[in-house]
Parts: structure tokens; C-alpha cells; sequence
């Protein structure tokens, strides 16, 4: 047994448990948090007075592994270059901003004090590539989101209308397969579409070959993973992200949720208007009033911040449609095994563009204009709105209306005419920002034993000095724990540790296996046992760690 | 004499295209492939001998001898150069943590088509399709340069697989319409028999091609595709005649899919096809959809790119150790690293290649059992092979999919990762 180690005098913010800033200790034993008890010789002090202290920080929507991701920094040269990994004994001989490597990317956010970060789009065929890298990704735990709603074998069950049943095998089937912890939805039926050389695809348009709506694809999977009892929600990448007037779409989705809950993904590049002279609008407001009216519904944003990035989609419609605005100027595009796509196309966000500045603001006007923080998630799409590294920036936006202020006056001033950002008054308070990046998440992923600070929580700690800048004080905690040991201290990495990978088992009919067994061979060329990924290939034979099942 | 096991579904990992229905005796230590092509056939037959012991200096030593003087050799040197790297996803990682540690250039005996085809990918990029998506869609194909068939035996039977079932059954190609046969037109050549025979049930047009043309003749495709006029581009007019009427067939193809293998053609030509080829697509999906489809990938060369890719930034021909990592194609690949390096490290857990001619330093290497070396290297360990000795994890040749190895016989000799592994603890435990 480990030494006990009591976090002392901290100001305690765990708002799943309703404590907001209350002094008192935090006890860990054995890599979690323990019920208080009465002060032992043989326990290791922190002392945390005037200190922040909440659970690890975890995102639930960041592209950190997989293969658009290696062909993103196969394309990010320069951003490569630019961004060494600090040289010292914790360097990985990587580096990258944008489109970092695999040590980078863990140790970049754990500084920043996140614990878990979810890659949110996995493409099946991808799938064991996927795992590979965030094996190799120190000191956060990941866990994947299957890609489904473009993949042949779905839409044709669905197409011949084989029944509700075997659709829940089928996801039950890939999510064991493919080692993932949620089901996301990117362009449903519209992957599929461009492979037939359609260039759009609407809510309610009938997709090429399967005659399949896009609300029939989404509806489907989400009585499955209800059914199935898999805690997240669909996580939805809709229709025509990027289009202006996509807001239309983007309420209707909400109105064909049919009450089951929803996730709607990166929400601000589904919040265009086609308002005003420039034919580009801000439709938060819109989009807002829709999420607080709609208790099943939740968001993250996909904050866009102004410089170089890189976009990494499975929807290369739409990344088909966008290449043309590729800075620098290239990129990729793939048609991926009957499954899925992706397209990886470079992108500079300027704030002297009227476009990039009102997506920036449009992107805020979501954060504070959507009334309860426990359904928005604090995410930029990483790196698709900008890089990860740019979280302490966009927490200071949302809690430092001065600050807000002052950025606005510095983009393009049409833009500044066509948002109503400066007349919102609302601020972020500390606890607000622990329901958007902690507690909130692991609720929505159905992590009991994350996000928050109570017995039983893994003891992934994260200690912040208290300061009016409230960029300076999350880029840079006083102290990260992870399971309960040290691996950041005063912003910089003081150890490396393993982490895991969550994923979801349900249960599936066995005549699933032999369905599939017969689609791999006839249709895929590819025998089924040798997509499946065995629990042994994860984390080097570690094993997954499986998420209780909510049905 | 132990019974005769056949293990059925068994996977290739040797030229990259990933096949996985292998069928593959094994009687105690021997091996002898039951199904399989030629390549495969031969790269899986073992006897039933014993692995040989591991040698330093030519001579017989146990393994923690050999693995502390290859820690010995790495510690006094300055300039390694890691090369072969035909090995596993958990070997390559091993390779690599031990580069970080000793310092070293890493390149894959294998990665000249691959860097041929990053001169366009990674420049300017290109929309590619996987191996299922060529099966289900493709309705032409257009082969650039010889056929593919000679070290992708199989290539034809997997990417155009005959139709065997009516249309509606849940069989490739799915997308195509059956009742008109696939194109596929060959620009270069010639066809083997076996290319031909696997394209029966196809239309075949087959354009012979002096090798050194290939370039002008795909590039004057790209041109036209573009709508651009040929008259400049120097061809016969014949050619010239037959690359008009290709782009019209292609403008009306649904998905064409482009192929070539650039590691057999020259390496400044192997990149003016692969951008004529990516601009032939380019121009095709303003109507139309349209994909590359390189080949290549031999020994898990895609796997050691992917890796490096994640773990360093850059691919392969990167220098990484104590100081971070530098990329310079020009200076690590392996010939150019070698005319600077004082040690070579080189590994072949998949076939038995003997290291490059190397005379500046000691040579370490970490290879195939059966391996014959024109020079006797400094430390020889021997190691088992990923998809017989033991698993292992492999990459196809699209990129995409990674591939689970299992073990068809019990290991009698280290894996890669584990003498690697060794040696790097070896390495770390020195004063």
C-alpha cells in the first residue's frame, strides 16, 4: 500500500459533489481520494492554502491519435519545426503545435492539468492505428468515439429495414470491436454520399444508392446506444458543417431527436447565418435558445482562436468542399474502407478576415449565452477551431469580460457590427469552468470515478494558484496528480506515467459474428477476426477499462 | 515426428498487401505454407532446425554477452545509423526508444517509393482511397509502369476480385455496375501471364510504354485531364492519340483509381508519376470522384513511417537522440548516413536480408535467423519473426489498416522488441 497523502487548506471546487470553494483536505490512498479521516504521521503533506484545487481537467472532443492525425503532421512541417519539444529529461524528440506528437500531446496537456482526454473520431478500419498512438501517449487516460453512420454495413441493414435489433447488435458488435467508448456520428449518410459524388447532403434529403435521410441514420444509432445503455449520447458532427445558413439545419437536428438525448459536436461550426449584406450571420443566439429550451441536448464548441492550425475531419464532403481555402496551400483526402473518410486540410484563422472573426465570436456567444454550464463542454475541436494549447486563453475570454473586451476590439470590424458578444455581461466563475472541463464531461462519458473529488475518484488532482489572470494561472498549475502521484509541478513535467483507455462492452446476438464473419470476406477482403481488436493489444496488454453500461 | 498443425487465416506480412487467408502447415519447428504466393511461400518456410546462437565477433555467445557488447559498441560511438527496420510495430517502437537513447538516423530498407511518393504527398497531398474502396468501387484502373503483379502477386485478385454473386448481395464490388465489365488499362506494362489470367474477368487495355516515357506520358494524362492540349508534350502521336481518348473514358469513369509502384521505377520518375498521378485526381473530382492507390508498404515500411510520425513529427531518415530529433532526408537515408556513420545497426526480423555494404565501424545486427552475411557482423543477434515466431502488429499497405500477427510455432529465439529492448536496458545500465 501507498503512502496516504493529504492535500491540505486547498479551496475545493468539485461541483459534482456541490462543493464550490471550501477550504478544507483531500485525503488519497492508493491512486484515489479517500474519505477524510483523522491526521496520520505517515501520510505525505501538500499544503494547498490559497491554492484552487479540482479533479483532473478532461476533454472529451480533441483529434490527438490516428491516422488523420499522422497525416496531419505529415503536412505541418513548418508548425513542426517551430515547436520542438523542450529539450531536458522529459523529452520525447517530438514537438508540433497543431498536430503534435504522441509524447507532446500528453505532456502539453497535463501541464495544463487534464487527466483524460477522448479522441472523437475513430474510424473503424483505423481503429487499431488509433490505439497504437494513444498507447504511447503519456500521463492522460484517452479513450476513442466510433466513427459510424457512413459505414456500408450499417446502411444497408438500415436500408433493408432489418429491424431496430440488429442494428443494436451491429453497434454493440463494432464498439467491442474497435475498443471505443462512445458512438459518434460524423455527416451521417453524407461520407457515403460523396463517395457517389454527391456534393451535399440535407437533414431530410434522401442519400445516393441507400435512399437513407440523414435523420434516419441519426435517429437509428441514437435508439441504439440508448437501447444498449452506452452512456454517452450520440456525439454528432451534423450536416453541413461550415455552410452558411447551416444554423436551419442545425435546429432541425434538435427537433428530430425524437427525445432521445443528443450531443451536438463543435456546435459554433454549425451556427452560420445567412444574414446581412456579407450573407454570413451569427445564429447563437438561435442556437442557444434551442439548447436551454431542450434539457436532452448537449454541446461543445468548437471555439475557433485566431493562427495557424490544421482541420482534421472523416468528413471529406465538406473538407472536399474547403480545400480550396487551404493555407498553406495542400492537402489530403481519403476514401477509407467502406467505413468512413478523412480529409486533412491546413487552415490560418486571421482575425482580420470577417469570416474567421465572426466564427470567433459566434464561438463565445455560444459559451455565454447557453444558460447551464453542465451542457457545454470547453473545447476549440482540436485542432480543427485551433490547438489545445490555446485552452487558458479561451478560459480567460470566458471568465474576464474586460479581457473579452479587448480582443474584440481588435478584429475585423464588420465582424465586431455583426456580434452582439459585447453586450453580454455574463463571466465564467471557477466553478463554471470546473463543470465545463471536468465534471461535466465525465458525467456525459459515464466516468463514476472522474471529474470529480469525492470518495472513490481517481485521485487525479490538479492544484492552481489563485491569480486575476486566469490565462497565467491554468496554463500553468502548482501541482498535477495522476492516480495520486506527481507528474507536473509549477507548469512543468516532473514524471511520466501510464494511462489507460476506457471503452464500452455491450452485449450483442452471436449470429452478429457470423453476419460479419461474411460481410469481411465477400465484401471487405479482410477477415472480421482480424479487425477485431483483442482486449490484450490495448496498452500493451493492459487491457481496455471498461465504462459501466447505463441502460 | 509431431503431427502436421494447418493454421487457417493466417497473415502476411511481407510485400504490404496484407493478405489474411493464408493456410500454413506447421510440424514441430518446421513451417511450410500451404496456400500462399510464391514471395509469402518462401519468406514462411522454416526447417525444423534450431535457431542458430547468437555470435560476437564470429563467434558463438549467449544472449546477455551479445546484448552487452552491442551496448558496448552503441556507448563509445557518434554517429549511428539505424537501417533495415523490417520488424513489427513493437519491435520498430524498441528500435526507436533505443535511437533516443544512443542517438542515432533511422531509415527503412524499403523507403525509396515511399520517399519518392512523399515528394507529392506530403508537399502538396492527394486524395487516396483504401484497398476496400478500390475493391467496391473502382470501375477503372489505371496501372502507371510495370506490373504489379510481380511483387504484389495478389494484387488483382484482392483490389478487382471477379464478381461471384448477383448484384444486391452483400459481395465486391458493391458499387459497380455487374452487368459491364471493370477497365483497367495498363499504361506501361507488360502484363505477366498471372497479371492477365487475374484480370480475366475484366477489359483489359494494355499500352506499352518505353519504361523511360512513363513520366511524360502520365503527366501529358494529367494535362489533358485538365483540358489542357498535348500538343506540347513532346509524344508520339499515336501516344498522344491514346492518352486523349484514356482522359475521355476516365471523365466518364464514376471512380477511377490510380496505381503504380514507385519503388520500381527510378526515383526522379517514381515522383513525376506520383504527381501526375494526384493532379490526374485532382482534376477528375471536379465531376467525378477519383483516388490514388500506391503501392508499396514491403516489410511494414508503412508502419515504421506512421511511427515515426507520431512519435518524432517527421518521417523516416530522421536523426533523434538527447538533443531532439532533425530531419534530412538527404543525410539519413540510409547510403548517405552510412557514408557518415561509425556504427550500423541494422534489423531484419521479417526476411533474411543481409545488412549494406558497410566498412566505417562495427556492425550490429538484429536479424532473420537464416540471415547470410557477405561480412561477418560485430555482434549478430539472432531474432524470431513477427507472424511466426510471435505476434506482432503490421501496417497494410494503405496506411490504414494495422494488422494483428499471431505466433504459428513456439519462440525459440528473442523477438526483435525484446533484443532491442535488451540491449537499451543494457545501454541505460552503464556507469
Amino acid at each position: 500500500m501507498s503512502r496516504r497523502i493529504r492535500i491540505t487548506s486547498g479551496r475545493i471546487y468539485d461541483p459534482a459533489n456541490g462543493v464550490a470553494d471550501a477550504v478544507r483536505d483531500l485525503l488519497i490512498a492508493d491512486g484515489c481520494i479517500v474519505a477524510d479521516a483523522p491526521p496520520s504521521a505517515h501520510e505525505t503533506r501538500i499544503d494547498a492554502a490559497g491554492a484552487v484545487v479540482m479533479a483532473g481537467g478532461i476533454d472529451l472532443h480533441s483529434h490527438i491519435a490516428g491516422g488523420k492525425v499522422n497525416l496531419a503532421r505529415l503536412l505541418m512541417s513548418e508548425d513542426r519545426a517551430a515547436f520542438p519539444e523542450p529539450e531536458g529529461a522529459f523529452c520525447g524528440c517530438g514537438g508540433g503545435r497543431a498536430a503534435p506528437t504522441t509524447h507532446e500531446t500528453g505532456c502539453r496537456y497535463s501541464q495544463m492539468g487534464y487527466t483524460a482526454v477522448f479522441e472523437p473520431a475513430v474510424v473503424g478500419a483505423n481503429a487499431r492505428h488509433a490505439h497504437l498512438e494513444m498507447a504511447d501517449i503519456p500521463n492522460i487516460d484517452t479513450g476513442g468515439f466510433l466513427v459510424l453512420g457512413n459505414d456500408d454495413f450499417l446502411l444497408r441493414l438500415i436500408a433493408e429495414g432489418e429491424g431496430q435489433q440488429a442494428v443494436n447488435d451491429y453497434v454493440a458488435w463494432m464498439l467491442k470491436a474497435t475498443q471505443c467508448c462512445a458512438v459518434k456520428i460524423v455527416n451521417p449518410g453524407g461520407i457515403s454520399a460523396f463517395k457517389f459524388n454527391a456534393r451535399a447532403l440535407d437533414l431530410d434529403e434522401a442519400g445516393p444508392f441507400y435512399g437513407l435521410t440523414p435523420r434516419r441514420i441519426l435517429t437509428t444509432l441514437q435508439r441504439a446506444v440508448t437501447e444498449l445503455g452506452v452512456p454517452h449520447p450520440i456525439h454528432l458532427h451534423g450536416c453541413n458543417l461550415g455552410v452558411p445558413g447551416n444554423v436551419a439545419t442545425t435546429l432541425a437536428t434538435i427537433g428530430a431527436t425524437e427525445g432521445f438525448p443528443l450531443h451536438l459536436t463543435h456546435v459554433q461550426f454549425h451556427a452560420y447565418g445567412i444574414e446581412g449584406d456579407r450573407r454570413f450571420s451569427s445564429g447563437a443566439a438561435e442556437i442557444a435558445a434551442a439548447v436551454n429550451a431542450s434539457p436532452h441536448i448537449s454541446v461543445d464548441v468548437g471555439q475557433i482562436m485566431f493562427g495557424q492550425t490544421v482541420t482534421a475531419s472523416a468528413d471529406l464532403m465538406s473538407q472536399y468542399r474547403n480545400h480550396r481555402l487551404a493555407s498553406p496551400n495542400k492537402w489530403i483526402g481519403m476514401d477509407i474502407e467502406c467505413d468512413a473518410a478523412c480529409g486533412v486540410v491546413p487552415f490560418q484563422y486571421r482575425d482580420q478576415s470577417f469570416v474567421n472573426a465572426l466564427q470567433w465570436a459566434i464561438g463565445l456567444e455560444l459559451f455565454l449565452l447557453i444558460e447551464d454550464p453542465w451542457r457545454v463542454y470547453l473545447t476549440t475541436d482540436h485542432p480543427n477551431g485551433g490547438p489545445f494549447t490555446s485552452y487558458p486563453h479561451l478560459i480567460r475570454l470566458l471568465m474576464d469580460k474586460d479581457f473579452r473586451d479587448h480582443h474584440l476590439g481588435r478584429i475585423h470590424p464588420a465582424a465586431r457590427a455583426h456580434t452582439r458578444l459585447s453586450e453580454i455581461r455574463r463571466e465564467y466563475t471557477l466553478e463554471e469552468i470546473a463543470v465545463v472541463t471536468r465534471a461535466a464531461p465525465a458525467r456525459t462519458l459515464g466516468l463514476k470515478d472522474r471529474g470529480h473529488l469525492g470518495p472513490g475518484a481517481r485521485a487525479d488532482v490538479v492544484l492552481y494558484a489563485d491569480q486575476a489572470d486566469r490565462e497565467a494561472m491554468f496554463a500553468a498549475p502548482r501541482l498535477v496528480l495522476k492516480d495520486g502521484a506527481e507528474v507536473v509541478r509549477d507548469g512543468a513535467i516532473t514524471a511520466l506515467a501510464r494511462g489507460r483507455t476506457y471503452a464500452v462492452h455491450a452485449a450483442y446476438d452471436g449470429a452478429m459474428d457470423r453476419r460479419l464473419d461474411q460481410w469481411f470476406d465477400a465484401a471487405i477482403g479482410l477477415k472480421a477476426k482480424h479487425f477485431r481488436i483483442a482486449d490484450g493489444e490495448i496498452r500493451g496488454g493492459e487491457g481496455p477499462e471498461l465504462v459501466e453500461l447505463q441502460p | 515426428m509431431s503431427a502436421e498443425a494447418v493454421h487457417r487465416d493466417v497473415l502476411c506480412p511481407f510485400c504490404g498487401l496484407g493478405c489474411d487467408d493464408l493456410e500454413v502447415a506447421v510440424s514441430g519447428r518446421a513451417v511450410r505454407a500451404v496456400r500462399a504466393c510464391g514471395d509469402a511461400a518462401r519468406l514462411l518456410e522454416r526447417s525444423g532446425e534450431p535457431p542458430p546462437p547468437c555470435r560476437v565477433d564470429g563467434r558463438p555467445a549467449p544472449f546477455e554477452a551479445a546484448v552487452a557488447a552491442a551496448a558496448g559498441l552503441l556507448a563509445s560511438r557518434r554517429a549511428i545509423a539505424i537501417a533495415g527496420l523490417g520488424a513489427d510495430m513493437e519491435g520498430l517502437g524498441r528500435l526507436y526508444d533505443l535511437a533516443m537513447t544512443a542517438g542515432a538516423s533511422l531509415d527503412h530498407a524499403a523507403s525509396g517509393g515511399l520517399f519518392a511518393n512523399l515528394d507529392r504527398l506530403a508537399r502538396k497531398g492527394w486524395v487516396a482511397a483504401t484497398l476496400a474502396e478500390v475493391r467496391n468501387r473502382c470501375d477503372l484502373l489505371v496501372v502507371l509502369g510495370p506490373d504489379p503483379s510481380a511483387a504484389f502477386a495478389r494484387f488483382f485478385e484482392r483490389a478487382l476480385p471477379a464478381p461471384a454473386l448477383a448484384a444486391g448481395d452483400a459481395a465486391a464490388p458493391m458499387f459497380v455496375d455487374r452487368t459491364v465489365r471493370r477497365r483497367v488499362c495498363v499504361l506501361g506494362g507488360p502484363l505477366s501471364a498471372g497479371g492477365r489470367r487475374a484480370l480475366a474477368p475484366h477489359d483489359v487495355a494494355e499500352v506499352p510504354l518505353d519504361a523511360a516515357a512513363l513520366p511524360a506520358v502520365a503527366a501529358a494524362l494529367a494535362t489533358a485531364l485538365k483540358g489542357g492540349d498535348l500538343a506540347g508534350a513532346g509524344l508520339p502521336p499515336e501516344i498522344a492519340a491514346t492518352v486523349s481518348e484514356l482522359a475521355g473514358v476516365l471523365a466518364k469513369s464514376r471512380y477511377a483509381v490510380f496505381a503504380w509502384d514507385a519503388a520500381r521505377l527510378p526515383a526522379a520518375d517514381a515522383a513525376r508519376v506520383a504527381e501526375a498521378a494526384a493532379e490526374a485526381v485532382a482534376a477528375l473530382s471536379r465531376t467525378t470522384r477519383a483516388a490514388v492507390f500506391p503501392l508499396g508498404g514491403r516489410d511494414n515500411v508503412v508502419g515504421a513511417h506512421q511511427l515515426a510520425l507520431w512519435r518524432f513529427g517527421w518521417p523516416l531518415r530522421t536523426a533523434v537522440g538527447p538533443g531532439g530529433a532533425r530531419h534530412a532526408p538527404d543525410l539519413y537515408e540510409t547510403r548517405a548516413a552510412l557514408a557518415d556513420a561509425d556504427l550500423l545497426l541494422f534489423a531484419s526480423a521479417l526476411r533474411p536480408d543481409a545488412p549494406p555494404a558497410f566498412a566505417r565501424g562495427p556492425v550490429i545486427a538484429l536479424g532473420h535467423a537464416q540471415t547470410v552475411f557477405p561480412r561477418e557482423p560485430d555482434v549478430f543477434i539472432p531474432v524470431g519473426t513477427p507472424g511466426v515466431d510471435h505476434a506482432g502488429h503490421v501496417f497494410r499497405m494503405d496506411q490504414v489498416v494495422c494488422l494483428p500477427l499471431a505466433a504459428l510455432r513456439p519462440a525459440a529465439l528473442p523477438s526483435l522488441a525484446e533484443a532491442a529492448g535488451a540491449i537499451l536496458a543494457a545501454l541505460e545500465a552503464r556507469p
